[in-house]
């Protein structure tokens, strides 16, 4: 099984943020991987250690910029992504939620029909090719991590795979034959993990639009399920079962591969059962490939009016300062009125009605002075504040 | 192609419950009425439900023109893709300028999906909302009348966004930043009942809904919420305190705030706090003391800041309570900026005094 993970790079420090015209520069600030995607990576860890196969980081951005952060995820031989894909293209910048889940959608499909089509050229080999071409196509597709043990394997570990059992004369043609089909439709059964949100856009809008833009390519509706806190997978028929938040409702849902899952901050993974150990290692793929691959948008097939700042409906306007409020009173500092005060006259002027608390900073010095000597303004208290805040 | 004329009416998502419209929901109306009016376009809500019962007439009692219900038992299950279905139908049929959701868990998860279907764009989370005419220097168009979504931004900072060609302009708004309208029972305005089939062959289905127990902790519904940060760690010395200390004094306050006044008061927390996932206050504050971004926005009658420096993500969730107090040492602190009471100086220090001042008053009275 192919199971994505999406990960975003995101501003190291929300305090230094380099935007243009409302498009974030991504090139030019310090990046991190956003935090609410370890999340999704522990989720599609999960999945790989139950059903076996490989986890696909994908991103989208600068990939000069890209390729450090994420070399993080390799950095654990147990964990992490076995593969990273990073859409990269002039053309992608500026995208927003929309134009971003269309270009991530052509990704995803891009990199899951490099798989199948490895599947149908050894399928088409099969069909007639002698089992000496057939090991020697398999063997080239494995090295470069297309096929799954079950299909071809150098592990010392992996002795029967379809390959190995034809070349020996232990499965016949038709065996082989109906066994790549399978391992095709398993690579067409992928999941896509994410997490909740990025911590710099803050949307969480592309997991349920990536689903629909892969719906849309794949001309059937892909399932989806957001603020999810706990799922399951069974091997057996690639059937997800998660629970998640629906306001004050619990939701559990049931759900067949393919589908995009977007994990919440809640949630961890649970415990795989190592019973399944054998069938886990056979639908797995070589290891890890070190070396961030890179996509541009013809290799994506995405079309150029969809993408980027021109695919993107949403325009993001000049950012403006939250107001200040109009009255700050500080305490021990501000002067303030202690009563009602109807109205005064001072030097033919009349200023007023002023309540109790009111600043009486705005008069004239001279006048502040005369109406402390009566005590009638004087500095703002803790005991005024109490009573303004409670009374 | 620009056919953006055609399109009209404001449409809100509004969801119901058994005993009528939740707040969430008469939130979206108050925000549709902000668009509607200075549009001069009418607002419909829209409700799909396996019953809906007083829900569509409630909906014109706080504020819509029109009420768009759809009933169907097949609804029952909550099934996302469902609701997407109906209202992309509906959406492409009958063509809204506008369509507003609230950004729960149930608006953030179909609203993206239907705006995708619709090749729209969606501004999320916003805090406001306004109509005027945006010009794209870019491009140099000016468009008219569009929906302004205002919403968090970088730093101390809110950005609008725009949604100038596509249709409907939607938008998803944080709970808590609109007031709901005064019910009006005697407002007139129709509903239309529409019957609409459910496909029955989605590749996933629900296999149980649950109510959750109701929260301990209900922020929204406080008078006063008493908020701790990262800043309760260390005394005005720079001395390391337990944090356990300051909560204990602000709950003292919320009882005291409580007893004396009869309101109701609640202890809320700033992200960072809750992230930092202390040993010390473990179990004694959750996600449900959250304020912020991230959890609850509030607008209480008072809004008590200790040791909360205000970052932007913090103060969307609480610039509308009515006063705002602020206790840090640090005199640059963002906070301050929209404080109406600050006070630059111990939190450890002015607890006990503010305490010491409620205790008083109450006994004046």
């Amino acid at each position: 099984m192919l199971i994505f993970t999406l990960v975003k790079g995101v501003p190291a420090r929300t305090t230094n943020v380099v935007s243009v015209g409302g498009v974030l520069r991504r090139e030019e600030m310090d990046l991190v991987m956003n935090p609410h995607d370890w999340k999704a990576v522990e989720a599609a860890d999960y999945v790989r250690r139950v059903v076996g196969g490989k986890t696909i980081a994908l991103t989208m951005g600068p990939d000069a910029k890209l390729a450090p952060i994420l070399s993080r995820l390799y950095d654990a031989e147990v964990f992490g992504a076995d593969e990273v894909y990073i859409l990269s293209d002039r053309l992608m910048a500026g995208a927003d939620t929309l134009a971003t889940s269309y270009t991530i959608g052509r990704g995803i499909l891009t990199i899951v029909e490099k798989h199948t089509k490895a599947l149908e050229q050894l399928l088409g080999l099969a069909e007639s090719g002698s089992p000496d071409e057939c090991r020697a196509l398999a063997s080239r597709l494995y090295s470069e991590n297309l096929l799954p043990n079950k299909v071809f394997s150098t592990l010392p570990t992996v002795r029967d795979s379809l390959i190995e059992k034809f070349v020996s004369g232990r499965i016949g043609r038709q065996d082989l034959l109906s066994g790549l089909r399978e391992a095709i439709q398993v690579t067409n059964n992928f999941v896509v993990v994410s997490g909740i949100k990025s911590t710099d856009g803050e949307t969480g809008s592309v997991g349920p639009q990536v689903a629909e833009a892969l719906s849309e390519s794949l001309g059937f509706e892909l399932p989806h399920a957001t603020y999810v806190d706990d799922f399951a997978i069974v091997p057996s028929s690639l059937t997800i079962t998660c629970e998640r938040k629906l306001g004050r409702l619990v939701q559990k849902m049931e759900m067949k591969a393919p589908a995009v899952l977007t994990v919440s901050a809640d949630y961890s993974a649970r415990r795989s059962d190592i019973s399944n150990l054998l069938t886990v290692r056979l639908m797995s793929f070589r290891g890890k490939m070190r070396e961030p691959k890179k996509l541009n948008a013809q290799e994506i097939g995405a079309e150029t009016g969809r993408i980027g700042l021109a695919g993107s409906p949403t325009i993001v306007g000049p950012g403006i300062d939250i107001g200040k409020p109009p009255v700050q009173k500080i305490v021990n500092k501000s002067l303030v009125f202690y009563d009602d005060v109807d109205s005064i006259t001072w030097n033919d002027r009349t200023f007023g009605p002023f309540q109790k608390g009111d600043l009486a900073e705005s008069l004239p010095s001279q006048l502040i002075e005369d109406l402390k000597s009566k005590a009638k303004v004087g500095v703002f208290t803790l005991d005024m504040l109490a009573e303004e805040l409670f009374v | 192609m620009n056919q953006t004329e055609e399109y009209r009416d404001v449409w809100v998502y509004t969801a119901t419950e058994k005993d009528g419209l939740p707040k969430n929901s008469q939130e979206v109306i108050a925000a549709g009425r902000i668009v509607a009016d200075k549009l001069g376009q009418k607002l419909v809500a829209v409700m799909l439900g396996p019953s809906l019962g007083s829900s569509p007439r409630e909906a014109i009692e706080f504020g819509a023109d029109r009420v768009l219900a759809i009933e169907n038992e097949d609804l029952e299950d909550m099934l996302n893709l469902k609701y997407v279905d109906l209202l992309h139908r509906l959406a492409v049929e009958r063509r809204p300028y506008a369509f507003l959701f609230v950004a729960d868990e149930l608006g953030k998860d179909i609203a993206p999906r239907l705006a995708y279907r619709l090749k729209t764009g969606l501004a999320t989370d916003n805090i406001e909302l306004d109509v005027g005419s945006f010009t794209n220097p870019r491009a140099n168009e000016t468009y008219k009348d569009l929906v302004i979504q205002i919403r968090p931004d970088f730093g101390t900072r809110v950005a609008k966004i725009f949604t100038p060609k596509n249709r409907p302009q939607m938008a998803t708004i944080r709970p808590g930043n609109f007031k709901p309208l005064t019910r009006d029972s005697s407002r007139k305005g129709e509903i239309e009942q529409l019957r609409l089939q459910v496909n029955d062959d989605y590749g996933a289905r629900v296999t149980a809904l649950a109510e959750m127990p109701p929260p301990k902790v209900d922020l929204r519904g406080a008078n006063v919420v008493i908020s701790l940060g990262l800043g309760i760690l260390k005394d005005g010395k720079g001395q390391p305190r337990d944090p356990r200390t300051a909560l204990q004094m602000a709950e003292e306050l919320k009882r005291e705030i409580e007893r004396r006044y009869g309101i109701k008061a609640e202890i809320g927390v700033s992200r960072a706090l809750l992230y930092a996932e202390l040993k010390e206050l473990e179990g004694l504050i959750s996600v449900e003391n959250q304020v912020g971004q991230t959890g609850a926005t509030v607008s209480p009658d008072v809004y008590i800041a200790l040791g909360i420096s205000g970052a932007v993500q913090h103060v969307v969730g609480m610039r509308r309570s009515k006063k705002i107090v602020a206790v840090n040492t640090d005199p640059r602190a963002p906070i301050f900026q929209i404080a109406h009471y600050p006070i630059v100086g111990d939190l450890y220090e002015v607890l006990p005094e503010i305490l010491e001042r409620v205790r008083s008053i109450g006994r004046k009275n």
